[in-house]
């Protein structure tokens, strides 16, 4: 035990005396989530729309008046030939098209299924999804609407089922896109900090031959490892909550859950980061090495594997196999349980069990890598 | 000229230190693209959902059928009750929770209407907003078959036809990918040329290099060609594995693109060159490279979220951004085939950017402290 | 501008006479002066000894000397050539090894020769010659292939001084050369300056190991920035002319220092490895004198007598005067 001090005494001195990059991995990332939270979000809003209205009847304004009063959509204007749609499309004046046929009124009440077409710019394959999910889900709202209204109506001559859907958003009824963004932005910048402040302490210490002198002395590979991570644990974990708190004062984060179990998911997040960073340093020969690594294990796949951004249901079998080894993974949900959802311990503890064993493996590999080139 | 030959051949000697470099170099954009290219999919399929069916009738099986038979949806659970359904919910299980009431079948036989109710977990919003579309339309589907077995033409009922132009595929990996490879090839072109002032500096050869008649511009110019190299290797390896292995559509000039490539290149390893000269041990050099550049590059340019909806306020300083541009230039030529004539002013921002870095480094590298 | 091209190596023999000429040198860092108001100068061909202790401005000088550090204020002439004004020039004329190991240890003895030898210019027979040269020098034939991190302390040393003077140049700078270097190879070492000197190459060297000193030809004490004391050991050494050195072996050295120090007729003692030594404040005393006063407590004296004063006695005795003043 007081071995472990000694060595984390040491690192913590080393640490203060590079006076720059301490303050960057204290304050640094606070600030950059202010940044990005305020720069980053998902919410498609005012999408510009052109109104092709082939009806003009009362139901087909209707129509369209839900797309523009749903705040998504952005009404450029109606027009009426192929040749005027496909020059806003090319000068990207328009994004979205909503043709109705003519006879929409008529088709409604006489009980044909009416169908109305959208075009939407793919230009960009995200947004290009989401406005169709938009627009699916106004025009699915709008049908159930009027089917309410007609096959109810008083003379409509026989029985027929009528099944509409009442939608219901849970935790975040705005949908405000920075409500998802912001742990996933937390978890990113947590790990990074993590990963990286500790991928260059060993390995430095080979590099620089300092290494020597500390397998001199009597100790062994475990207490080592741990007194290397502490200082830095420490310090990542004070960054984390300065981030944490930050969001919830800037962008209105909520928390609706637990303190204690919070605390609990960042420090074993944390200590995995970490020691990710730890192995790796133990493995490589240079800085350089050990800098590429810790880049490419932590910085891309955070950002893509961890279910931050891009659903991991929706990924290939492999690769859904592939981000059980991202810690942000387990992180994220556990995060997004705690602070949006409010969730007590049973709904997340697979998580919390996979990051401790994730980081108890990290931990233990870095150990034996020592102990066999200490040997 | 000579010496930065010279000083090109000790850098490679010096690289082969550590063999493993090389394979990473090599492998690595490889592996991360191909993991990469099929994870960063926009594609929602497989929605974990829930559903609590509390009537358990005929019909109401045959709604569950219909998710069941579903590509988009993936039934996770069938909780007995709605009381049962939060763990799943707030431990993000299930992204949705159907919820059938239990007259459900009596009415829809008797004909009178009812209503299913739909929770969404809202976090997520992006895919909540999708995921509502589809369970829509799979619903509206239903209705109208029911309708159509009852006999009954069904009234009031719109269904959309959606049609996208420019990726009729919708398939998000063609847009994705070409963004993928512009980001694998700044992060590790970046970070190699970012440690190799730095690396000096910290190991005391830097000071013997600058007595000698090194000039500052030979000494980046050294510095920059080794690493070119070996960019230019990764840039044929990621174009291969996205022209050839994922097949991502491509519409315009592969020669066009290498070249495009090649600019790119500049700007990053000038980049890297840079964070090396304003850095005094490489562990600095790693935090500044990946906090103020590469994690603002890589958020800020447009490869996911897009520019348009970020604050007035910061929309100017994307254009700071080689990323930017490139993105802008590898997804033009892959999805629209667009040439130079087209793209040139992207190129000249990506070219004066990396002669900028360069310059600076070279000025930065002082062979004399004050 | 006024400067001699320092290319042609056949005229630079025919140099200004003067290798090294520094007048009121100085260096500031904020508020602390590393170099204070230095002036000396060194001779074409000389070996030149810069002593002093850690942190005294040895290194920093040097630096200045090799344009890589730039003066706050005073000049410097290296090989003619002004530091301030054209650093660059003076690079071309001068060698340099720095203190801290700076070859690269991933390259082997061949390679970092060839480097070396290519950034200097060095191609064709020129290059092999030179590089036939200091493979001689420095002991390492057989071991072209060696990598630089795999050579014991000594050939390394050897290796970065033939990296340094690969070129041929007219004036070398070696900041503590022999750090951590076993005393044979030490020696072999200082035979090389030794060697460099008679060839015409004037050799400015920093070293703590005093009795190095003794190789050079003139040596300079450096202390706190300030020049405290400029000339050949025998020069320095006079200041022990009027004050002769006593060398003592007692039973209990520590306490012997101590009565000694109370002795009206001892100026100072200092301990040197067991025995003491006395320095008197008249060269009339009779050195049994004190002998009996140690006696007189109780204190064994084995022997006393003179000796000569060693580089030793006169840096204790510099660093001590400057350090009153």
């Amino acid at each position: 035990m007081r071995k472990t001090l000694a060595v984390a005494s040491k690192e913590l001195r080393q640490i203060l005396r590079d006076r720059r990059s301490l303050l960057i991995l204290l304050f640094v990332p606070a600030f950059f989530l202010l940044l990005y939270g305020y720069a980053l979000n998902f919410d498609i809003r005012n999408v510009t729309l052109a109104v092709q209205d082939k009806d003009r009847s009362t139901k087909s304004r209707e129509l369209v008046s839900s797309f523009v009063n749903s705040g998504y959509f952005s009404l450029v204007g109606y027009v009426d030939s192929p040749a005027e749609l496909d020059r806003l499309v090319d000068l990207g004046r328009v994004r979205t098209i909503l043709s109705i046929p003519a006879d929409f009124e008529r088709d409604l009440s006489v009980r044909k299924p009416v169908v109305v077409q959208v075009i939407i710019d793919g230009d960009n394959a995200n947004t290009a999804s989401t406005v169709s999910g938009y627009a699916r889900t106004l025009i699915g709202e709008y049908s159930s609407a009027q089917m309410k209204v007609l096959m109810t109506v008083p003379g409509s001559r026989l029985p027929v089922p009528v099944v509409t859907v009442e939608p219901r958003i849970w935790y975040n009824p705005q949908l405000r896109s920075t409500l998802f963004l912001v742990p996933g932005l937390i978890a990113y910048i947590s790990m990074i900090t993590a990963v990286v402040s500790t991928a260059l302490s060993v390995v430095r210490e080979k590099e620089r031959g300092t290494m020597e002198q500390v397998r001199m002395a009597p100790l062994s590979p475990l207490p080592y490892i741990i007194g290397k991570t502490m200082p830095y644990f420490v310090i990542s974990f004070v960054s984390a909550i300065l981030v944490i708190l930050s969001a919830m004062l800037l962008f209105e984060l909520p928390m609706r859950g637990s303190w204690l179990l919070l605390c609990i998911a960042i420090g074993l997040f944390l200590i995995g980061a970490q020691a990710q960073g730890l192995l790796i340093s133990t493995i490589a020969e240079t800085q350089q090495v050990a800098f590429q690594v810790a880049l490419l294990s932590s910085l891309l796949p955070t950002m893509i594997l961890s279910g931050f951004i891009f659903p991991i249901t929706s990924m290939p079998i492999v690769v859904q196999w592939i981000t059980h080894v991202v810690p942000a993974r387990y992180f994220l949900v556990a995060l997004r349980s705690i602070v949006l959802k409010g969730a007590d311990i049973t709904a997340f503890w697979q998580e919390l069990v996979a990051l401790a064993i994730f980081a108890s493996v990290a931990l233990g590999l870095a150990s034996l890598r020592l102990w066999r080139e200490w040997a | 000229m000579k010496r930065v030959l010279h000083l090109m051949k000790k850098e490679l000697l010096e690289l082969r230190q550590d063999p493993r470099l090389f394979s990473i170099v090599i492998l690595a954009p490889i592996i991360q693209l191909n993991v990469l290219g099929y994870a960063a999919t926009t594609d929602v399929k497989d929605i974990p959902l829930a559903i609590v069916d509390a009537d358990r009738s005929t019909a109401s099986r045959q709604l569950v059928h219909r998710f069941e038979g579903s590509a988009n949806f993936k039934i996770v659970a069938m909780p007995g009750s709605t009381s049962e359904i939060d763990p799943y919910l707030d431990g993000g299980k299930a992204w949705m929770v159907l919820s059938i009431p239990p007259d459900y079948g009596r009415k829809v036989g008797a004909g009178r209407p009812t209503t299913i109710q739909l929770v969404a977990d809202g976090t997520d919003s992006n895919s909540t907003g999708v995921a509502m579309g589809y369970a829509q339309a799979l619903i509206g589907g239903y209705v109208q078959d029911l309708a159509a077995e009852a006999g009954q033409p069904v009234t009031g009922l719109v269904q959309p036809e959606i049609q996208v132009w420019f990726n009729p595929r919708l398939e998000s990996r063609d847009f994705m990918i070409p963004g993928i490879v512009a980001l694998l090839l700044l992060v590790i072109t970046t970070n190699l040329s970012a440690m190799a002032i730095v690396r000096e500096k910290e190991a005391g050869t830097l000071e013997q290099l600058n007595v000698t008649p090194l000039a500052r511009w030979e000494l980046i110019t050294g510095k920059l060609l080794p690493y070119a190299f070996i960019g230019i290797i990764d840039v044929i390896l990621v174009l291969i594995v996205a022209i050839y292995w994922f097949e991502v559509p491509m519409r315009g000039s592969i020669p066009l693109l290498f070249g495009m490539c090649l600019i790119y290149l500049l700007s990053t390893l000038g980049l890297g060159l840079f964070v090396s000269t304003i850095s005094q041990t490489q562990q600095q050099a790693m935090m500044t490279s990946i906090f103020f550049f590469l994690t603002p590059m890589i958020y800020l340019s447009g490869f996911i979220f897009p520019i348009e909806n970020m604050p007035w306020w910061i929309q100017p300083f994307t254009y700071l951004i080689p990323l930017r541009y490139f993105l802008v230039i590898v997804r033009g030529i892959f999805q629209k085939g667009i040439g130079l004539e087209i793209l040139w002013p992207q190129a000249v921002a990506l070219f004066a950017w990396g002669l900028g870095m360069l310059t600076l480094a070279t000025l930065r590298s002082s062979k004399r402290l004050g | 501008m006024t400067n001699i091209p320092p290319h042609d190596l056949e005229s630079a023999s025919q140099g200004p006479r003067l290798a090294i000429d520094v007048r009121g040198l100085t260096r500031r860092f904020g508020a602390f002066v590393a170099v204070d108001d230095l002036s000396f100068s060194v001779e074409q061909g000389e070996i030149f000894g810069f002593l002093g202790a850690n942190g005294a401005g040895k290194s920093t000088t040097i630096r200045m000397l090799c344009g890589l550090l730039k003066p706050t204020s005073g000049t410097a002439l290296v090989g003619g050539i002004d530091v301030s004004r054209d650093p660059e020039g003076v690079k071309r004329a001068i060698g340099y090894m720095s203190q801290k190991f700076s070859l690269y240890e991933a390259l082997t003895v061949d390679q970092n020769i060839e480097f070396f030898g290519g950034i200097y210019g060095l191609a064709g027979a020129r290059f092999a010659e030179r590089r036939k040269f200091v493979l001689e020098m420095a002991g390492l034939h057989g071991r072209e292939d060696t990598l630089t991190r795999d050579l014991p302390g000594g050939w390394r040393q050897r290796l970065a001084l033939g990296c340094a003077i690969l070129h041929e140049p007219r004036i070398v700078f070696l900041d503590e050369p022999t750090g951590g270097v076993d005393p044979l190879s030490r020696r072999r070492f200082w035979d090389l300056i030794g060697d460099l000197s008679h060839r015409g190459v004037t050799v400015l060297v920093t070293t703590h190991y005093l009795d190095e000193a003794e190789h050079c030809h003139r040596i300079a004490i450096i202390q706190a920035g300030k020049l405290a004391a400029l000339g050949t050991a025998t020069e320095l050494k006079q200041v022990f002319s009027s004050r002769p050195i006593l060398e003592i072996h007692a039973s209990q050295p520590v306490q012997a220092m101590s009565i000694l120090d109370n002795n009206p007729n001892v100026e100072k003692t200092s301990l040197f490895g067991t025995s003491v030594h006395a320095v008197l404040k008249s060269a009339s005393l009779d050195p049994s004198v004190l002998a009996q006063a140690l006696r007189a407590e109780g204190i064994e004296v084995s022997s006393i007598g003179a000796v000569t004063p060693s580089l030793e006695d006169v840096f204790l005795d510099v660093v001590e005067r400057v350090g009153a003043a």
